[in-house]
């Protein structure tokens, strides 16, 4: 089906804006940021040249996940050259959970979200931040984390879970409280 | 643990890639199991990754004091990603790839001029200027332009603009010229993107790669960007290891400046020299070690490095192998090998070099008989691709009596290995054996129109008595 200019461009826009969504989902399925956006960024070529196969009235996040999934196998093939059935069940398992659980968010709700994320990550201590920022960007183990910062594994391991609850609190109300 | 703390950090260890297959197996049941554990996957993978993005463009925590410094240099792939796309991206204005680029994405120009910026690229895909010419090629290829087009059938001759090429099997491997003559040679499952627009720059993704630059203009080194290092290359003769979260260099003349992305320390190499940037290691510059002329795989030590299905030991008569699996290949498409491989790597680093008269010995398994085709890639000691080899040995296929378990050993002498189909070619500019050369990577390979059941359990190079 051949899309006319102005319906390409408005799905190519609401493509984009899954990107934060499909990065998530590529992630819960690869276990790295990194590896993950590249695959994204890889399956984002795939949906401009394969617009015209996606239907109206269908998933947009279902259709671009799809294609993300592959992109997803590839790096796995590339990197790992083949899973092993623990790895083949759990995927399986994770596709099913987002097919199920993954709702698309509007871009304005994306950018109020990270507005609120960057105010509370602002009001967490710098040591804190440096936790996070060792586990979430660094992709630090416990382990490693802990080395450096004079804790035991399971301080860090705590020390992370209260942090992320602490800014999910603070997102959430924020999000509540906002207009 | 209470269950919903067990299961917050299955998932959280999950998305970092750090669970155990018994670990696995029990997220997959929990998450088979009950709904609020999918639902809580789903919304846990999705802080994630907002945490990541955000906490990535925190400028703050990057200009101060890090207790963390040290560590830093173990996380390199999300600064790699971050840093080596946006400037091939500024190379290519107005390209596809920039509109999705996820270190512009958040940029606060609106959405919708990106769109429009995007669409409009795609509308009006205006050819460039090539920057490059491939001077030989094998196996399946894939070239993406930095505008989104796709080309599959890049045959030798081919210039190319800016964009990514890569290698989809372990039997690839294709040798770039850009215009000042300058060479590059990626070999294996790789990708490479690739731009010159008065400064030569490169993006190697993963595999391996060697390059014969040609002096640069003053100024404007070449830039090699991996995940985890950059390279600046003034001229010089180099081969890169590009792995996930490591970046072997070995430089065999001239000097290659190598920046860690993690902690953005630097290190200049000089010729004979390698450096590791990587996780837990110093950035220091240590000699070549003296080749080695007899090597053994490790399949025990498991499937990194290989192509091919790969099980682990189960005893000692069944040992951890490695099952051929289906490959096209590019040049015949209606032919379906199945082909098992293996990169050669020793603990030490040091180079495999064959000597004249050596063999190898193959073992593995079989279903039923077969001709068992065997190739090695070889390089010369400066990095520079040196061809292909197989021992195919024709008439005396099969060439091994299948045990009772169907195992099977058998010789390939040096004496039986021609230049591969794939680099016939060029038969002029390589040599006419693989003697003296440094040996990379191993494959082997049936040809019976079906799945022949070939698994490898150990390839050895031994040099004569």
């Amino acid at each position: 089906m051949e899309h006319s200019e102005t319906q390409r461009d408005r799905l190519l826009k609401e493509a984009f804006e899954y990107r934060l969504e499909l990065v998530a989902y590529a992630r819960a399925l690869l276990g790295n940021y990194a590896a993950a956006e590249d695959a994204v960024q890889e399956a984002m070529l795939v949906v401009v040249k394969k617009l015209d196969q996606f239907e109206e009235g269908t998933s947009m996040l279902a259709w671009c996940r799809a294609i993300v999934r592959l992109e997803v196998l590839r790096a796995k093939q590339r990197t790992r050259r083949d899973r092993t059935l623990a790895q083949r069940v759990l995927d399986d398992a994770i596709d099913a959970a987002f097919e199920e659980f993954q709702s698309s968010q509007k871009s304005d709700d994306a950018e109020t979200w990270r507005e609120a994320l960057e105010r509370c990550l602002q009001r967490i201590p710098d040591n804190g931040r440096r936790v996070l920022k060792a586990r979430f960007v660094q992709e630090l183990r416990y382990e490693q984390i802990g080395e450096h910062v004079g804790m035991s594994l399971e301080a860090v391991r705590k020390s992370l879970y209260r942090l992320k609850k602490q800014v999910r609190s603070c997102v959430e109300n924020s999000l509540r409280g906002a207009p | 643990m209470k269950h919903e703390d067990d299961l917050e950090d299955l998932i959280d260890r999950h998305l970092h890639g750090e669970l155990t297959e018994a670990e696995m197996e029990r997220l997959a049941e929990l998450l088979d199991s009950n709904p609020s554990a999918r639902q809580n996957l789903v919304e846990q993978s999705l802080w994630h990754t907002r945490f990541a993005e955000v906490l990535s463009d925190d400028r703050d925590m990057a200009s101060e004091s890090d207790v963390m410094a040290s560590v830093r240099q173990t996380a390199p792939e999300k600064q790699a990603s971050k840093i080596a796309f946006p400037k091939l991206l500024l190379t290519a204005a107005a390209v596809v790839i920039v509109a999705l680029s996820a270190g512009l994405f958040y940029q606060k120009a609106s959405s919708e001029r990106r769109i429009a910026v995007l669409a409009d690229a795609i509308r009006n895909p205006a050819a460039e200027a090539p920057v490059a010419k491939v001077t030989g090629l094998s196996g399946s290829l894939l070239w993406t332009g930095d505008r989104g087009q796709i080309v599959r059938d890049v045959k030798v001759g081919t210039e190319l603009a800016g964009g990514t090429i890569e290698g989809m099997a372990p039997d690839s491997w294709f040798e770039l010229e850009f215009n000042d003559g300058s060479t590059v040679m990626i070999s294996g499952n790789s990708m490479l993107t690739f731009a010159d627009q008065g400064q030569k720059e490169l993006r190697l993704k993963e595999g391996n790669f060697s390059a014969n630059v040609r002096p640069q203009p003053e100024g404007k080194p070449m830039l090699v960007h991996t995940r985890s290092a950059l390279l600046k290359v003034l001229g010089t003769q180099f081969d890169v290891e590009a792995g996930l979260t490591s970046t072997v260099l070995n430089v065999s003349e001239g000097n290659v400046r190598v920046k860690r992305l993690s902690d953005g320390s630097e290190v200049d190499v000089p010729a004979k020299h390698r450096v590791t940037a990587d996780a837990d290691r110093e950035l220091t510059p240590i000699r070549v070690p003296d080749s080695v002329h007899h090597w053994k795989s490790q399949l025990h030590l498991g499937p990194e490095g290989n192509y091919g299905k790969w099980s682990r030991a189960i005893n000692d008569s069944q040992l951890a192998s490695l099952k051929a699996i289906p490959l096209v290949p590019q040049e015949f498409p209606s032919i379906t090998l199945y082909l098992a491989g293996m990169t050669v790597a020793r603990a030490d680093n040091s180079p495999v070099v064959i000597k004249p008269d050596s063999h190898f010995i193959v073992r593995g398994r079989l279903d039923t008989p077969a001709s068992v085709y065997f190739g090695v890639w070889v390089s010369h000691a400066n990095g520079e691709f040196a061809g292909k080899f197989r021992g195919d040995l024709e008439e005396r296929q099969p060439v091994a009596e299948l045990d009772s378990k169907g195992r099977f050993e058998t010789v390939y002498r040096l004496s039986d290995f021609t230049l591969d189909p794939c680099v016939r070619d060029r038969e002029d500019e390589l040599p006419a054996s693989p003697a003296g050369l440094v040996l990379n990577g191993v494959w082997a390979f049936t040809h019976t129109g079906s799945p022949s059941g070939l698994e490898v359990t150990e390839i050895e190079l031994l040099p004569p008595e």
